[in-house]
């Protein structure tokens, strides 16, 4: 893929403009993995040729977006019932994935609301993985250092939350 | 949750799209919140500390370079709540749930549905802290509408009114399921469900002190009902039932076996109010009569399953009174054991209305012949499951022209069908699917039929040859069996996991014997000595010990049972042979078998 200020549009491909103006050609099947683009250009007809505004995405996020979609490019397409027991799986992330979500908290939570906007359902999933990945195990105190979270509860209130899901343990 | 996260993110688009940045930012988030889980909470200062009143623009800059300070310091926090709560339900711990909830008071407003979704209620402690909490008046968030899912079964022997009772404001409860919790009355059930509209599922299989007091409060409430099981609620009568009928017109699963009061009106109340109902189990209910079947058959286009065992009284009538012509194509599952007054008409007539049963089982009909079985050949590919036991009257006629017509079959039970010989079986043999025989009691039965069952299939004329798929072998008291039919048998079944031999002389052997399974506790003496199943890892270790016992030329018995069953140690040769065919069989079929299996298993 060329990042070029005058991209080379190939026959397959199409133009897509970020939030900052940068054009980035990509293959259409590519593009695709996204419904809201595919939707998109269903709409517009085979013959479309404009560039394809995506105004919440910038572009660095976009290449990152597009890099995991090309990867999965090939990928069949994700079955109504996915749902069902993806609560138990949630550590299993394929390793290309794991590696590619090895980004700072900036990208990777840029990364999902991206997958969410998009929609890119298996990307999101693994957005939503990693993060879950981050806070298993930790105690609350080690959650907010991870994130960098203020504690707003008073210690009168962590206690009554305390006592009010003292059931709640591993299962 | 899915239909519904969509019409949130068109929410946030549009705001986001006023915005120059990809980022979400908390005063949508506010927005947001109104229609998600997580805000059926009390205490709403949290949420105005957030997002406090927005008048004066001096204010609203402030507030965006306060989040914008905040995102920036805590990239989390650009997550709406709706993603946090994608995140959070990836978490399977209720002790990372609790955790999160301790962390801030957003991240506990995003959390605590999902935490108390279903409370775990396995051990006593736990059923204990949950009452406790959904008991306090002062509580942080309101935890009783938060609960959709409860279940007591786990400990139903401690479960008493005074367990569910102080749960009866939890009246957002989907799924309610108090199986086996015999010490309930309607006292706590009927409060329970008193407010609650949201009930899709109630289970309360064994509760036989509950009445019709309970049913009326359902029919009251649970407009949503979907699913019922009263099985063996003894107490409960048609006039409660049938104001359940009335009021709960989406049931589609309703098991009301052994509900022994229940007569042709609850039943004929359901099929006419209830058009939605996929499966209905009533075996025991042995006041029904044949208008009820028909009518449930007849007004019933959806229906899939319908379980009959013991419904003595139901005749062909019941069938034959099936408009002419019509066929109810969704019907799967027919099971009329022990319907004595079935004759081969009424078979005749379900197998023409009902064209796509896929397991029919007809045990103990001792009326029908061999009519019958050649009318249920009519299911050709359909046919999956079979259960003929005791239909003493069939002979090789009838089973020999079924199995060239439904060669799809993986279950067949022949239990005392004494007329069968070897001819039936050896038939039998070449259905490439079949999992499970069951030919006990067929007395006249011989080593020639073992023989035939475990020769390779060939699939097709020139097909591939493939090993058995057979996994279920019963043949208790085939008395003509011997030792060298079987012992071909073990060998050439590599999933085989059950096989039954109890009464065959040739097994009662001290040495044979220590690979089975205990006889069960009911068992008497004389039953105890002719017990002869084995299973598991049993058929394993008989079919290891076998094929060393052949090696080594009948070697000492018991001088080292050790080696004689070495577990991990070396196997014979021939099993590794059918492993390693077993291993290259098609991955599609393999599929289809799990599919059938998993869904076998739903249906049991």
């Amino acid at each position: 893929m060329s990042a070029s200020a005058t991209p080379q549009v190939g026959e397959h491909q199409i133009v897509l403009t970020t939030s900052d103006n940068a054009t980035l050609p990509v293959d259409r099947e590519v593009a695709e993995r996204s419904i809201l683009i595919k939707n998109l250009l269903e709409d517009l007809g085979v013959d479309n040729t404009e560039a394809i505004p995506i105004p919440n995405v910038n572009e660095a996020v976009m290449k990152k977006v597009l890099e995991w979609c090309e990867h999965h490019r090939k990928d069949p397409p994700a079955s109504q019932d996915d749902d069902s027991d993806s609560r138990k799986k949630s550590t299993d992330i394929d390793e290309w994935d794991q590696k590619f979500m090895q980004v700072d908290q900036e990208m990777l939570f840029e990364i999902i609301l991206a997958a969410n906007y998009l929609d890119i359902k298996a990307l999101l999933d693994v957005g939503c993985k990693t993060v879950a990945n981050m806070i298993k195990g930790k105690s609350p105190d080690e959650i907010r250092k991870t994130f960098n979270i203020q504690n707003d509860f008073t210690p009168e209130e962590e206690d009554q939350i305390r006592r009010e899901n003292e059931w709640a343990e591993d299962r | 949750m899915a239909s519904r996260s969509r019409s949130r993110r068109t929410e946030r688009d549009i705001s986001a799209s006023r915005s120059d940045t990809s980022a979400s930012t908390s005063p949508e988030r506010g927005v947001e919140d109104d229609d998600n889980d997580s805000l059926m909470f009390q205490t709403n200062d949290s949420q105005s500390s957030l997002a406090p009143s927005i008048s004066p623009d001096s204010d609203e800059e402030a507030l965006r370079r306060a989040i914008e300070e905040r995102c920036r310091v805590s990239p989390i926090s650009r997550l709406p709540a709706e993603l946090m709560i994608a995140i959070f339900s990836k978490l399977s711990s209720p002790a990372d749930l609790k955790h999160c909830m301790l962390v801030s008071r957003e991240w506990a407003r995003n959390s605590v549905g999902l935490l108390w979704h279903r409370p775990q209620t396995g051990k006593w402690q736990a059923i204990k802290s949950v009452i406790a909490t959904v008991r306090r008046g002062d509580s942080f968030f309101d935890y009783p509408t938060l609960i959709k899912r409860l279940n007591l079964s786990a400990l139903a022997p401690e479960i008493s009114d005074g367990t569910l009772q102080p749960l009866s404001n939890c009246n957002r409860i989907e799924r309610l399921t108090l199986t086996n919790c015999q010490k309930l009355t309607d006292l706590s059930l009927t409060a329970m469900l008193q407010g609650n509209r949201s009930l899709l599922a109630l289970d309360v299989t064994g509760l036989d002190s509950i009445t019709d007091r309970s049913m009326f409060a359902l029919a009251e409430n649970a407009v949503r009902l979907q699913g019922l099981n009263i099985a063996n609620c003894k107490k409960v009568s048609d006039e409660s039932l049938e104001a359940v009928a009335k009021s709960c017109r989406h049931l589609k699963r309703l098991k009301l076996n052994g509900c022994q009061q229940l007569t042709d009106r609850s039943i004929i109340a359901f099929a006419r109010n209830c058009r939605y109902i996929l499966e209905i189990d009533l075996h025991d209910c042995r006041n029904l009569e044949d208008e009820s079947i028909t009518t449930l058959l007849a007004d019933g286009p959806h229906l899939r399953e319908l379980r009959l065992a013991h419904c003595w009284r139901i005749t062909d009538q019941a069938f034959l009174r099936l408009p002419l012509g019509a066929t109810y194509d969704a019907l799967r599952i027919l099971d009329l054991t022990d319907c004595t007054e079935l004759q081969d008409a009424g078979v005749q007539k379900i197998v023409q209305a009902a064209p796509r049963l896929r397991n029919l089982v007809l045990n103990k009909c001792r009326n029908i012949t061999d009519r019958a079985v050649l009318a249920i050949t009519r299911l050709g590919k359909n046919l999956h499951y079979i259960h003929l036991g005791h239909c003493s009257r069939i002979t090789d006629t009838g089973v020999i022209q079924l199995v060239k017509l439904c060669n799809r079959i993986r279950y067949i039970d022949l239990a005392c069908c004494t007329n069968l010989t070897d001819n039936s079986v050896t038939q039998l043999a070449t259905l490439p699917k079949l999992k499970r025989i069951g030919l006990v009691k067929c007395g006249n039965i011989t080593d020639r039929s073992i023989v035939a069952l475990a020769k390779p299939k060939q699939v097709g004329h020139g097909g591939p040859v493939t090993p058995s798929v057979l996994e279920r072998v019963h043949l208790s008291y085939c008395t003509n069996l011997t030792l060298g039919s079987i012992h071909s048998l073990l060998n050439s079944c590599p999933r085989l996991t059950h096989l039954s031999l109890t009464g065959v002389q040739a097994f009662l052997r001290e040495d044979l014997i220590v690979f089975c399974r205990e006889a069960p506790q009911e068992f008497n003496e004389h039953q105890r000595d002719v017990f002869c199943v084995f299973s598991g890892v049993g058929v394993q270790r008989l079919r290891n010990y076998l094929n060393t016992d052949t090696a080594h030329t009948r070697r000492v018995l018991f001088e080292d049972e050790g080696t004689m069953y070495d577990e991990d140690g070396e196997q014979p040769e021939v099993m590794d042979d059918v492993t390693a065919q077993a291993n290259g069989m098609g991955i599609e079929d393999m599929d289809e078998d799990f599919g059938e299996d998993s869904e076998m298993i739903g249906e049991n």
